[in-house]
C-alpha cells in the first residue's frame, strides 16, 4: 500500500533545489510520478506528484523537506497535500474544443481579473495561462476549453461586446491554427 | 504547448501581415450533365452546381471564423465547357457561359471558372465554337472566367489558336471599353495549363480528377515580407547571405501554406468531398502590405526591373516551394510566385515608373510560377502584336516543362502612361508601354504549329 501526495515548492531560483528535494523525497522511499517547474522573475516554482509508503506520514514528509529547507541557502516554503489520483495522465491533454485567447489592452490593475471574470462567468475553463508585455501594452494568453459553453459563436460575440466594453483587443482562435503552423504534424481530427 | 511567443507571431501574421487563405475553389465535373439539347444541359449543370456547392460559401465562412483566419474567395471550377459542349454553336455555348453565371450568383460564390478548351495539338469544331462565343460569353456574364490552353510540352504550339486568341482579347477588351477593357481580364491563355488550379482566372476542374474536389489558394506576401523584414533588423544586413533569407522564406511559407491544408481539409470535410491539392502560390492584392513586388525589393533591389529582378524571382520561388511542399499533404495547381502588375502595388508603381517593362515582365516569368499576368497595355497595340507576345510566353513555358499564362487589357482608348482601375482585387495600373509594335505580322501569318521540343540533350 502506498499514499499519493501533491507537494508544492516555491523559492528564490538557484543551482540545485530539484536535486535537493527529490534526494529527500527518495530517502523516504518516495516515487516522483510527474513534476512541472516554472521560474518566473527569478522565483522557482515546482509542483510535483510522488507516492510515499502507507509507513511514511504527511507529517513525515514535511519534517523532511524542512530539513532541507534549514539546510538551504535560499529559504524553501513547501507544501504537502494527501491525494487520490486514479491514474495519470500522460503529456497535458488539450481537448478538441481548446481555443487561444489573447486579450492586449494597456498595463493597468485588474487587468487578469477582468478577463478571468469573463472566463468564470460563462464557464470557459482556464488550461494555461501566461502574460507578456509588448511596447507599453500587456498581453494575456490564454488556453481555454470551451466545451462547456453551449455556443463558440455566442462566446465571440460576447468577447466583441466586452472587448469593446473594457477598451481592450481579444482574439479567439482555434488551438488548431497554432498547432498547425508552429507543429510538424499537421492537427486533423 | 505551444509557447506563448509563438502563439504572438501567429496571432500578428493573421492580424497585422495579412495571411489568409486566397481561394477556396471546388471543383466539379460536369461530364455527367451532357444532353442532346442546349437547354436540357443547361439545366443539369445549374443542378449539379447548386447540389454540390450549395453549402461551399457558408461553411467556409463558418470555417474561417473557427481560425479567424479570412477565406478571401470563394470559387468554382468546373471541366472545360468545350468537352461539355461539344457539338452546339457559339450561341449555344453563350447560354451555358450565363448558365454557370446564375448558378454563380445562386449559390453566392466570387468566381467560376471553367469556359475552357485545351487546344494545344489541334482545335476540334466544339473548342471552335467555345472561342467564338468568348467575347458574348464574357460580356453577358459577370463571374465567368475563361482560359484556353494553347500550348504544351508535349504538343508544342499552337499558332492557329494562339492568331485566333489575340484577336479575342481585342474584342473582349472593346466589348468593355466602358470598364477599361475589364472582360479582358477574365480570360488567359496557357502552356501546360494545371487541371487542379484553384486559382483565376485560369481555374479548371481537368480531366483525371475527381467528380468533386476542393483544392485551396493560399497566399502571404505580407507575412514573407514582414518575416525578412524582421530577419534583416534582427541580425543585421551584413551578417546575411540570400541563402539565409531563402532559409527564412521557406520557413514562413510552411506556416502560411499550412493554415491553407488545414483550412481546406477542414472544409472538405465539413462538405463531405475528397481534399484535392493546396496550390503553394503567393498571391498579391492591391492592398499596401500584400505584395510580392515589396519581397523582391526587400531582397535587394531599390526598384523592381532593375538588374537582379529575375534571380530573385527564381529564388522566392525555389523557396515557397520547398517550404510548401513539406506542410502539404499534396500541393498542385501553380504554386510559386505571381506577379499580376494591376494587382499588386509595387509591381504597378514600377511600371509606372518605367523600371518595369514588358521584356522584363517576360525575363521575370520564366522562373516565376505563372507568366504575363494583369498587364495594361495600350488600346492601340494590333492583335497580331498580341498574338506574338503569347508565342514568346507559351515558348518560354514549353521549352521549360512549366506553366506560364498570358492575360493582357489592352485598354481601349488609352495609351502607355495613363492609369486604368479595375477595382478590388482586380487593382488598377498605368499602361505599360509595348515597343515593336506590327513588327512580327509576318511570323504571325504563318500560323501553323510550333513543334513540341525535343526531349533530350538539354541544354
Amino acid at each position: 500500500m502506498s499514499n499519493q501526495y501533491v507537494i508544492s515548492i516555491m523559492s528564490r531560483d538557484r543551482v540545485g533545489i530539484i536535486y535537493e528535494v527529490s534526494r529527500a523525497i527518495s530517502e523516504l522511499q518516495g516515487n516522483i510520478a510527474d513534476l512541472r517547474q516554472s521560474v518566473l522573475c527569478g522565483y522557482f516554482s515546482m509542483i510535483l506528484l510522488a507516492s510515499f509508503p502507507a509507513s511514511i506520514t504527511q507529517r513525515a514528509i514535511e519534517r523532511k523537506l524542512a530539513e532541507v529547507d534549514a539546510r538551504s541557502e535560499t529559504p524553501i516554503d513547501a507544501a504537502v497535500e494527501q491525494v487520490t489520483v486514479e491514474a495519470l495522465p500522460g503529456a497535458p491533454a488539450i481537448p478538441e474544443n481548446a481555443y487561444v485567447l489573447t486579450a492586449t489592452g494597456s498595463d493597468k490593475i485588474g487587468f487578469v481579473a477582468t478577463v478571468t471574470s469573463f472566463c468564470a462567468n460563462r464557464h470557459i475553463n482556464i488550461l494555461d495561462l501566461s502574460t507578456t508585455t509588448s511596447a507599453s501594452s500587456y498581453v494575456m494568453i490564454l488556453i481555454v476549453d470551451l466545451s462547456r459553453c453551449p455556443s463558440v459563436a455566442a462566446v465571440r460575440a460576447e468577447l466583441a461586446s466586452f472587448a469593446k466594453e473594457q477598451g481592450i483587443n481579444v482574439v479567439l482562435q482555434h488551438y488548431d491554427i497554432f498547432r498547425a503552423v508552429n507543429e510538424i504534424n499537421l492537427p486533423i481530427r | 504547448m505551444i509557447r506563448s511567443d509563438e502563439i504572438l507571431n501567429t496571432v500578428d501574421m493573421i492580424q497585422k501581415e495579412n495571411l489568409d487563405v486566397r481561394a477556396v475553389t471546388m471543383g466539379i465535373s460536369l461530364l455527367d450533365c451532357r444532353h442532346a439539347e442546349v437547354e436540357r444541359t443547361c439545366q443539369a449543370i445549374k443542378d449539379k452546381i447548386i447540389r454540390q456547392a450549395g453549402r461551399l460559401v457558408q461553411t467556409c465562412d463558418e470555417i474561417s471564423g473557427e481560425y479567424a483566419i479570412p477565406v478571401v474567395n470563394k470559387r468554382v471550377a468546373v471541366t472545360p465547357i468545350a468537352h461539355v459542349g461539344a457539338g452546339f454553336d457559339a450561341p449555344g455555348f453563350v447560354r451555358i457561359a450565363q448558365t454557370l453565371d446564375e448558378a454563380a450568383n445562386e449559390v453566392g460564390i466570387d468566381l467560376l471558372g471553367g469556359f475552357s478548351a485545351d487546344v494545344a495539338n489541334g482545335m476540334g469544331p466544339g473548342d471552335k465554337e467555345l472561342i467564338a462565343s468568348i467575347p458574348a460569353a464574357l460580356t453577358a456574364t459577370r463571374k465567368v472566367c475563361s482560359s484556353i490552353n494553347v500550348g504544351s510540352t508535349r504538343y508544342g504550339i499552337n499558332m492557329d489558336a494562339i492568331v485566333l486568341l489575340g484577336q479575342t482579347i481585342k474584342t473582349l477588351a472593346e466589348s468593355s471599353a466602358d470598364q477599361g477593357g475589364f472582360a479582358a481580364a477574365k480570360f488567359v491563355v496557357f502552356t501546360n495549363q494545371p487541371g487542379d488550379n484553384p486559382f483565376m482566372a485560369g481555374a479548371i476542374h481537368g480531366l483525371g480528377q475527381h467528380d468533386v474536389v476542393i483544392n485551396v489558394g493560399v497566399s502571404g506576401p505580407g507575412v514573407i515580407a514582414r518575416a525578412l523584414e524582421r530577419k534583416i533588423a534582427q541580425e543585421g544586413r551584413q551578417n546575411l547571405g540570400l541563402h539565409d533569407l531563402a532559409e527564412e522564406i521557406k520557413r514562413t511559407a510552411f506556416r502560411v501554406t499550412r493554415s491553407g491544408e488545414l483550412i481546406g481539409r477542414q472544409v472538405a470535410r465539413a462538405l463531405n468531398v475528397p481534399f484535392g491539392v493546396v496550390d503553394l502560390s503567393l498571391a498579391p492584392t492591391p492592398n499596401v502590405g500584400d505584395s510580392v513586388g515589396e519581397i523582391i525589393q526587400i531582397l535587394g533591389v531599390d526598384s523592381v526591373g532593375a538588374p537582379g529582378s529575375t534571380a530573385i524571382v527564381a529564388l522566392l520561388n525555389d523557396a515557397v516551394k520547398k517550404g510548401g511542399t513539406f506542410a502539404s499533404q499534396s500541393v498542385g495547381g501553380l504554386s510559386g510566385a505571381f506577379i499580376p502588375v494591376c494587382e499588386d502595388q509595387v509591381l504597378a508603381n514600377a511600371v509606372r515608373d518605367d523600371a518595369l517593362v514588358l521584356e522584363k515582365l517576360e525575363a521575370m516569368t520564366s522562373v516565376c510560377s505563372v507568366g504575363l499576368d494583369m498587364i495594361a497595355i495600350p488600346g492601340s497595340v494590333d492583335a497580331a502584336t498580341i498574338s506574338a507576345i503569347i508565342a514568346d510566353e507559351m515558348a518560354i513555358g514549353m521549352i521549360n516543362g512549366k506553366t506560364t499564362a498570358v492575360r493582357l487589357i489592352p485598354v481601349p482608348g488609352k495609351e502607355a502612361g495613363e492609369f486604368v482601375t479595375f477595382g478590388g482585387l482586380f487593382g488598377e495600373s498605368a499602361i505599360a508601354p509595348v515597343r515593336n509594335v506590327g513588327k512580327s505580322q509576318r511570323f504571325v501569318d504563318f500560323a501553323g504549329k510550333i513543334p513540341a521540343p525535343i526531349h533530350s540533350l538539354k541544354n
